[in-house]
C-alpha cells in the first residue's frame, strides 16, 4: 500500500557533517593554544611594564628650564603613555627602583632624594603648624621624595591607575587616563574629582560590565575558543513611519481587536486571514 | 677618655664581626659550588679566617667586597651527568653546554634594575652559565623580573644571612643527590612512572636553591631509617 505523498520526517535535518566534526585532539589543540596565548598576553605586558619602569628611570630627559612642577610636554606626554599598562603596585616598585638610583621617586622630577641625617625610624611632622598638619612619618617613607610637592605628585598619579591588570582591561582601557597634578585638568577628570572613591570604583565597573555585554573585547588575545563575531545589519532603504493604509496591515485590521498575543482565533472551522492554502495540512491519517 | 676607648672597641668588634660573616658566606658559596660539580681546590674551599683576612681586607682589617668573585668550571663528572642519553624517538639528542660559574659579592646599600643588568650583562659578555649574585640587602622585585626572562642564562641570588652556614651540613637535612639524566632515565623504567608522578620539590626549596636544581631534575634524598637502615626517596623537581 505505496501512498503518493511521502510522510514528512519530524525529526531534524542532519547538519553537514564536514562543518561540524573536528577531531578531539584539534579541539584539545584548540583550547591549549587559546589559553597558551592568554599566558603569552600576560607575560608580554609584564615585560612591556618592566622595560618601561627602566626607561623611566632616566627621567626627566629635558634638562633645565623644566623641573617637576613644569615638566616638559614631551616628557610628560611619553610618562602618561608608559604608565597606562601600570598598576598602583607597579608604579610602587618603580618609585622603589628610583630611589635606588637616588633620584626622586616622581619620575618628572630631576632632583635626588631627601635624605634625613639622624637615626631613628620615625619624624615627627607639623610640630608648628594647625593639629590637623601633625603627623608622625616613618623616615623611609620621607627620604622616597626630594620634598613634600613631589611626593604629592607621585601620589597623585598613583590614585589615577587602575587596580586591574592591564591584560584582563581590555574594553574598559579607554578609561585610564592620567593626569599631572600640575596640569590643567580635563573636565572629565574635575567630574570625577567630586565622586567618592566607592563611587568613582562602582562607575567603573558599571562600565567594564557595561562593555562586556556590548561584546567589546580585549583585541589582545588572538584567537578564541568561540569565533562569535557581531555585524551591525545595514539597512539601506530610507526610515519610514507605519502607516495604516498599507496593505499589510490593512487586511488585518478588521480582525485586530480579535487577537490573543498576536493568534487570531479561527471560527467556522476555517481561517479568516491568509487562508486558503491546504499544503501545510496533515495528511498522515490518509492511507 | 674610656668612653672613646669604648666606641672604638665596639667598631672593631662590630668590623670582625662583620668579616666573621662574610668569611663564613664566603666558604659557604665555595661548598656549594664545590657540591655542584664545579672544580675548586681543597685549600680554596677550606681557607681560614686569617688567610681570608689577608686576601680581601685591606690594612685596616676591612673587607672590600669588591675582590670577593670568583670562577669556576665545570668538573668532568658534572658535565657527564648533563648528558643526555640516546633514546628511540632521537638517537642523536643535541647535548647541553655546562657552562662556567660566576660568583661575585654585591656591594651597597640596594640592589635594582641597574646592578642586575650590569651583572647578567657581565655573564653575557664572558659567556658563563650560571651566575651567583650574592647581596646583604634584599634585591627589588624589578631586578627580580630580569632575572626570570633570562632563557639560557641562569642567575641565582643568595643572601648573605642565608649563607652563614651551611644548611646541608645540618643532622636533619638528609642528603640529597643530583640524578643523572641517564639514572632518570632507569628510575623511571624500573619503576615504570612518568617523570611528574614522582613526589615532588619545589625549585625555591632551600636545598634545590643550593644544589641549584631545575624543573626537570630528579634528586635522590637518603634518609638514614631505624628499620632499614638507609631509605632512598626520589623527587622531582617542578
Amino acid at each position: 500500500m505505496a501512498t503518493e505523498v511521502a510522510p514528512k520526517s519530524i525529526l531534524k535535518k542532519p547538519t553537514n557533517p564536514t562543518t561540524a566534526s573536528t577531531s578531539k585532539a584539534d579541539r584539545d589543540r584548540q583550547t591549549a593554544l587559546y589559553h597558551a596565548d592568554l599566558i603569552q598576553a600576560r607575560k608580554d605586558t609584564e615585560l612591556e611594564i618592566l622595560s618601561a619602569t627602566e626607561e623611566l628611570l632616566e627621567y626627566p630627559l629635558a634638562k633645565s628650564p623644566f623641573n617637576a612642577s613644569n615638566p616638559s610636554p614631551d616628557d610628560a606626554k611619553t610618562f602618561k603613555s608608559l604608565l597606562t599598562p601600570f598598576q598602583p603596585r607597579d608604579y610602587d616598585e618603580l618609585i622603589v627602583e628610583r630611589n635606588c638610583a637616588d633620584l626622586c621617586g616622581y619620575a618628572m622630577c630631576p632632583n635626588p632624594r631627601q635624605r634625613e641625617s639622624g637615626g631613628g625610624i620615625y619624624r615627627v611632622m607639623g610640630t608648628s603648624g594647625k593639629a590637623k598638619d601633625f603627623k608622625i612619618l616613618a623616615k623611609e617613607e620621607l627620604e622616597k621624595w626630594c620634598s613634600e610637592a613631589c611626593a604629592k605628585r607621585a601620589l597623585y598619579i598613583r590614585v589615577q591607575l587602575s587596580e586591574s591588570p592591564s591584560w584582563e582591561r581590555g574594553a574598559t582601557e579607554y578609561l585610564v587616563r592620567l593626569d599631572l597634578l600640575d596640569e590643567p585638568k580635563s573636565v572629565e577628570a574635575l567630574e570625577k574629582l567630586d565622586l567618592s572613591a566607592e563611587e568613582s570604583q562602582n562607575s567603573q565597573q558599571n562600565k567594564a560590565n557595561l562593555a562586556l555585554e556590548r561584546g567589546d573585547q580585549t583585541i589582545s588575545v588572538r584567537s578564541r575558543l568561540v569565533d562569535v563575531k557581531i555585524e551591525e545589519k545595514v539597512i539601506q532603504r530610507k526610515a519610514e513611519a507605519p502607516s495604516l493604509e498599507e496593505d499589510g496591515l490593512g487586511g488585518k485590521l478588521s480582525t485586530m481587536h480579535l487577537a490573543l498575543e498576536g493568534h487570531v482565533p479561527i471560527f467556522d472551522g476555517r481561517k479568516q486571514v491568509g487562508s486558503g492554502d491546504s499544503e501545510d495540512e496533515d495528511t498522515d491519517w490518509k492511507l | 677618655m674610656s668612653t672613646d676607648e669604648d666606641r672604638q672597641a665596639k667598631q672593631r668588634e662590630a668590623g670582625s664581626r662583620e668579616t666573621a660573616k662574610l668569611w663564613r658566606a664566603w666558604r659557604t658559596v665555595h661548598e656549594l659550588v664545590q657540591d655542584r660539580g664545579y672544580t675548586l681546590a681543597e685549600e680554596e674551599v677550606k681557607i681560614t679566617l686569617d688567610d681570608f683576612k689577608r686576601a680581601h681586607g685591606d690594612s685596616e682589617g676591612n673587607i672590600s667586597k669588591s675582590s670577593m668573585k670568583f670562577s669556576a668550571l665545570p668538573s668532568e663528572a658534572m658535565i657527564q651527568r648533563a648528558q643526555i642519553p640516546p633514546s628511540e624517538r632521537e638517537p642523536n639528542p643535541q647535548q647541553p653546554t655546562v657552562g662556567t660559574i660566576w660568583v661575585e659579592f654585591i656591594e651597597g646599600d640596594n640592589v635594582g634594575i641597574k646592578q642586575m643588568r650590569n651583572f647578567v650583562q657581565f655573564l653575557g659578555g664572558h659567556n658563563y652559565g650560571t651566575g651567583i649574585m650574592v647581596t646583604s640587602v634584599n634585591v627589588t622585585p624589578s631586578a627580580m623580573k630580569i632575572v626570570h626572562t633570562q632563557l639560557d642564562l641562569k642567575v641565582e641570588v643568595f643572601h648573605e644571612q642565608d649563607l652563614l652556614v651551611n644548611i646541608t651540613h645540618h643532622e636533619l637535612v638528609p642528603k640529597h643527590v643530583l640524578l643523572s639524566q641517564e639514572e632518570k632515565a632507569a628510575l623511571l623504567v624500573r619503576y615504570r612512572l612518568k617523570d611528574t608522578q614522582l613526589p615532588r620539590i619545589q625549585t625555591t626549596d632551600p636545598v634545590a636553591r643550593y644544589l641549584g636544581l631545575r624543573r626537570g631534575q630528579v634528586v635522590k634524598i637518603i634518609r638514614k631509617s631505624e628499620t632499614a637502615g638507609r631509605y632512598a626517596s626520589y623527587r622531582f623537581c617542578v
